[in-house]
């Protein structure tokens, strides 16, 4: 090589050299993460929205946090979802936060296997929360309803183990163009049976014209949503006589156990006008729509073929972004005592409540970073990062001071009124709701009525009763048993927050226990091998 | 009060803060694996008890196992043969497949008859009464007092938030055992008064005593308990029926009427 050509190459190799680092320093990612901890949080919400929302939340949280990166899991709902859950729960793989529910069939003995309780992190003001109106306030407080649902649905009285991202509720979407092609304009029913007329109104329509159309968007998921509501009306009469503790309120082992007592059975004449009312909406819905599901009933909607599309307000989002038409959210106007088909049942109007909370956040009891993932959770349930949220997803904030945005502001409108909770009568357990979806076509059509309905579902509702009050019994005890090592263990470390995590405990296992003796006590006497 | 057992670090070279923690945290096959066989120290062989109660797989063999090193501890004359009494009750109770309810009971007895100040024989007098209450009542007859044998275990303990508990098992099995409502009522206003009660277990009292009262024709009590229900707990659901029958309450007392 030449003199010139060693120097050439010299040359190339320091410029290359300069180009190289000048990249690395510059454009390039790291190529080993920095950050010491690695959260993974995990939910079945895809619609358009929250994932955007999380992820909003996500970035700001890793700017104040530059030791924690957080990773999003966006995993299908449906079956899916509850497999991958316990599989990974199981193998100690689960992600730090997961989202669950109570109505996702087959998991109600997760929390207690595999969750961590919050509540001694909620009873203190939530840091995130320094200089918000919610400064001073214990966390638990921050939230609209005070964490309602994760209360009600804990295995362990008197213990949290979620806290909720959002609000929602159930509204009734209107295809605006179309409402004003059938009845002529824009009319917000007030009462079920001005719904019930324009119901009517969209049949004469469909047959006049010979186009298709529906007048409620409809799949089995939808149609169990406008069912519950419905088919609560006319029970309130019937969660009063039943609600004999007091409590305003009826959990699922009361109204199992109730049915084993004789205290309500599905022929009942008001449970038969909520069946009735259940029957009208989902006649409303096309033919066969027992086999689709909530997205096929949206695409039916968005398609200009259904006026109404009956679901939550987590839709919303979806809705407004796909539409090509104006969607107007109305309520699903209440049942009054004046209507002519079930108004004698009709004791008082059910109420919406203010608004549940939702999208339950869970600590998962083998994460390997808990405070770290506790401080997620305070930082997406704080004041500014449920802002981010609500802004990004245009979902409702949980959180007190959050301002909602002006899109959907009126989802707050709520229909006051009567309530015990959920008190489904549809879904007290895995085998009720089966039965409840098997033998749905005894409803529906020509053949169908809420006579023979109630009178399949009585046949087998006492099996079914007994086997989800015994689920829901294991499913307590699968919490007392554990919590005894667990007091040893707390009554062998020293200091205030050992003793009283001890003495939550102790109180909560007695509550528990309490239960579980009185589900025995219901199970006992209304055993059919001992009355043969 | 409890004392916190302190375990020999040197003698089995197992921290024990570590153990008690794995414990407390619902991991009980970790300290399983720390403590093999169950030997060491009495603390370690009750934390092994405990673990070996708690651990995966739950057969009765286990139980049999623990229960075994819990009998041996609870020879001595300690708070921690107290402990280990009281948790080999507790496996005849919940911890075995088919519960040994009498069992439980007698071992609990014993419990109390031997350590009376103890913390442990103050919670098994709660939970023997809780079995008396609802499996193991003095009398099978229909018409029998079900509450009266859990009443007269209440007078043996002194811990206040022992008592509230059993005073709250007393009032909620009242209402399930269908008893007159003057029976069991005091009970319910007996634990909130002690106070201490927490999460849904408190929102569900408060309320109830409020309708309990207003059933009872108590109206001044179920007036200051449904206020007290809407000032902490405004916007829950129940919300609007507590607002209507606050209401009447405020109509009743302002006419004189009941309590």
């Amino acid at each position: 090589m030449t003199r010139r050509a060693q120097r050439l190459s010299f040359v190339l190799l320091v410029v290359a050299y300069g180009l190289s680092s000048y990249w690395v320093f510059t454009r390039s990612a790291p190529v080993i993460h920095q950050r010491p901890v690695t959260l993974h949080l995990a939910h079945w919400q895809l619609e358009r929205g929250p994932p955007e929302g999380i992820e909003a939340v996500i970035k700001r949280y890793e700017e104040l946090n530059p030791r924690v990166r957080v990773v999003q899991l966006l995993v299908p709902g449906g079956t899916i979802y509850p497999q991958w859950l316990r599989s990974n729960l199981v193998g100690e793989t689960g992600p730090d936060l997961l989202e669950w529910g109570s109505w996702v069939a087959g998991t109600k003995d997760i929390p207690a296997r595999y969750f961590a309780p919050l509540t001694a992190a909620l009873v203190r003001p939530n840091p995130y929360n320094l200089g918000t109106s919610q400064e001073k306030i214990p966390w638990q407080d921050t939230f609209h309803d005070k964490l309602l649902a994760p209360r009600r649905d804990s295995p362990d009285p008197g213990q949290i183990y979620a806290v909720n991202i959002t609000e929602t509720t159930l509204r009734l979407f209107c295809n605006v163009k179309l409402m004003r092609e059938i009845v002529g304009k824009v009319v917000v029913p007030k009462t079920y049976d001005d719904l019930r007329k324009i119901l009517a109104q969209v049949a004469t329509y469909s047959r006049r014209t010979g186009k298709r159309l529906s007048a409620i968007a409809g799949s089995r998921d939808t149609a169990r949503a406008i069912a519950e509501p419905l088919f609560a009306s006319p029970l309130l009469g019937v969660n009063q006589r039943m609600d004999e503790g007091g409590t305003l309120y009826l959990y699922n082992r009361q109204m199992l156990a109730g049915y084993l007592e004789h205290k309500w059975s599905y022929r009942d004449p008001a449970v038969k006008a909520g069946l009735q009312l259940v029957r009208e909406v989902t006649q409303a819905m096309k033919p066969g729509f027992l086999q689709l599901r909530r997205d096929d009933a949206m695409l039916e909607f968005l398609r200009g073929e259904a006026l109404f599309f009956f679901y939550g307000t987590w839709d919303a989002t979806s809705l407004r972004r796909l539409a090509t038409f104006e969607i107007q959210a109305m309520k699903l106007p209440p049942v009054t005592p004046d209507d002519p088909e079930v108004g004698r049942h009709i004791v008082g109007l059910g109420g919406e409540g203010i608004g549940e909370t939702s999208l339950a956040m869970y600590l998962n009891k083998n994460s390997p970073h808990p405070e770290e993932a506790l401080d997620f959770l305070r930082f997406l349930t704080s004041v500014p990062g449920n802002q981010i949220f609500t802004d990004k997803s245009l979902w409702l904030p949980a959180v007190n001071g959050v301002v909602d945005p002006e899109e959907i502001r009126n989802f707050r409108n709520y229909q006051q009124g009567i309530s015990f909770g959920q008190a489904p009568y549809d879904a007290l357990g895995t085998e009720v709701t089966m039965n409840w979806d098997r033998y749905f076509f005894a409803l529906l059509g020509d053949q169908g009525s809420a006579d023979r309905y109630a009178a399949a579902l009585d046949v087998v509702g006492p099996a079914a009763m007994r086997a989800d009050l015994t689920a829901e019994m294991r499913n307590s005890l699968l919490l007392v048993k554990p919590q005894d090592p667990m007091i040893v263990g707390w009554s062998g470390l020293a200091g205030d927050r050992a003793r009283e995590r001890r003495e939550e405990l102790e109180a909560a296992q007695t509550l528990s226990e309490g239960l579980v003796f009185q589900m025995k006590l219901t199970l006992d006497a209304t055993d059919p091998r001992r009355a043969e | 009060m409890v004392l916190a057992l302190k375990l020999p670090a040197a003698q089995s070279g197992t921290d024990p803060e570590r153990i008690w923690t794995a414990l407390a945290n619902g991991r009980p096959n970790d300290v399983l694996r720390a403590l093999r066989g169950g030997e060491g120290s009495r603390a370690e062989k009750l934390a092994w008890a405990a673990a070996r109660i708690g651990g995966q797989p739950a057969t009765d063999d286990h139980m049999r196992a623990a229960e075994s090193v819990l009998a041996e501890l609870a020879r001595g004359d300690d708070e921690l043969a107290a402990q280990a009494a009281y948790l080999r009750a507790r496996i005849y109770q919940v911890h075995l497949s088919v519960p040994d309810y009498a069992r439980a009971a007698e071992l609990y007895g014993e419990l109390a008859r031997r350590w009376p100040g103890s913390h442990w024989s103050q919670q098994g007098l709660v939970k023997l009464a809780v079995l008396k209450l609802y499996v193991l009542p003095d009398s099978a007859a229909p018409d029998s007092d079900r509450l009266a044998p859990a009443e007269a275990l209440l007078e043996r303990i002194s811990e206040p938030r022992l008592k509230r508990d059993l005073h709250l098992q007393i009032g909620q099995a009242g209402v399930v055992l269908h008893q007159p409502l003057a029976r069991f009522l005091p009970h319910l206003v007996a634990a909130d008064r002690i106070g201490g009660v927490s999460g849904t277990a408190r929102e569900d009292l408060i309320v109830q005593i409020g309708v309990l009262s207003e059933r009872s024709g108590l109206w001044s009590q179920a007036k200051d308990y449904f206020e007290r229900y809407l000032a902490e707990y405004p916007t829950n659901v129940r919300a609007f029926t507590v607002k209507q029958k606050l209401d009447e309450a405020t109509r009743r007392v302002a006419k004189g009427s009941g309590a």
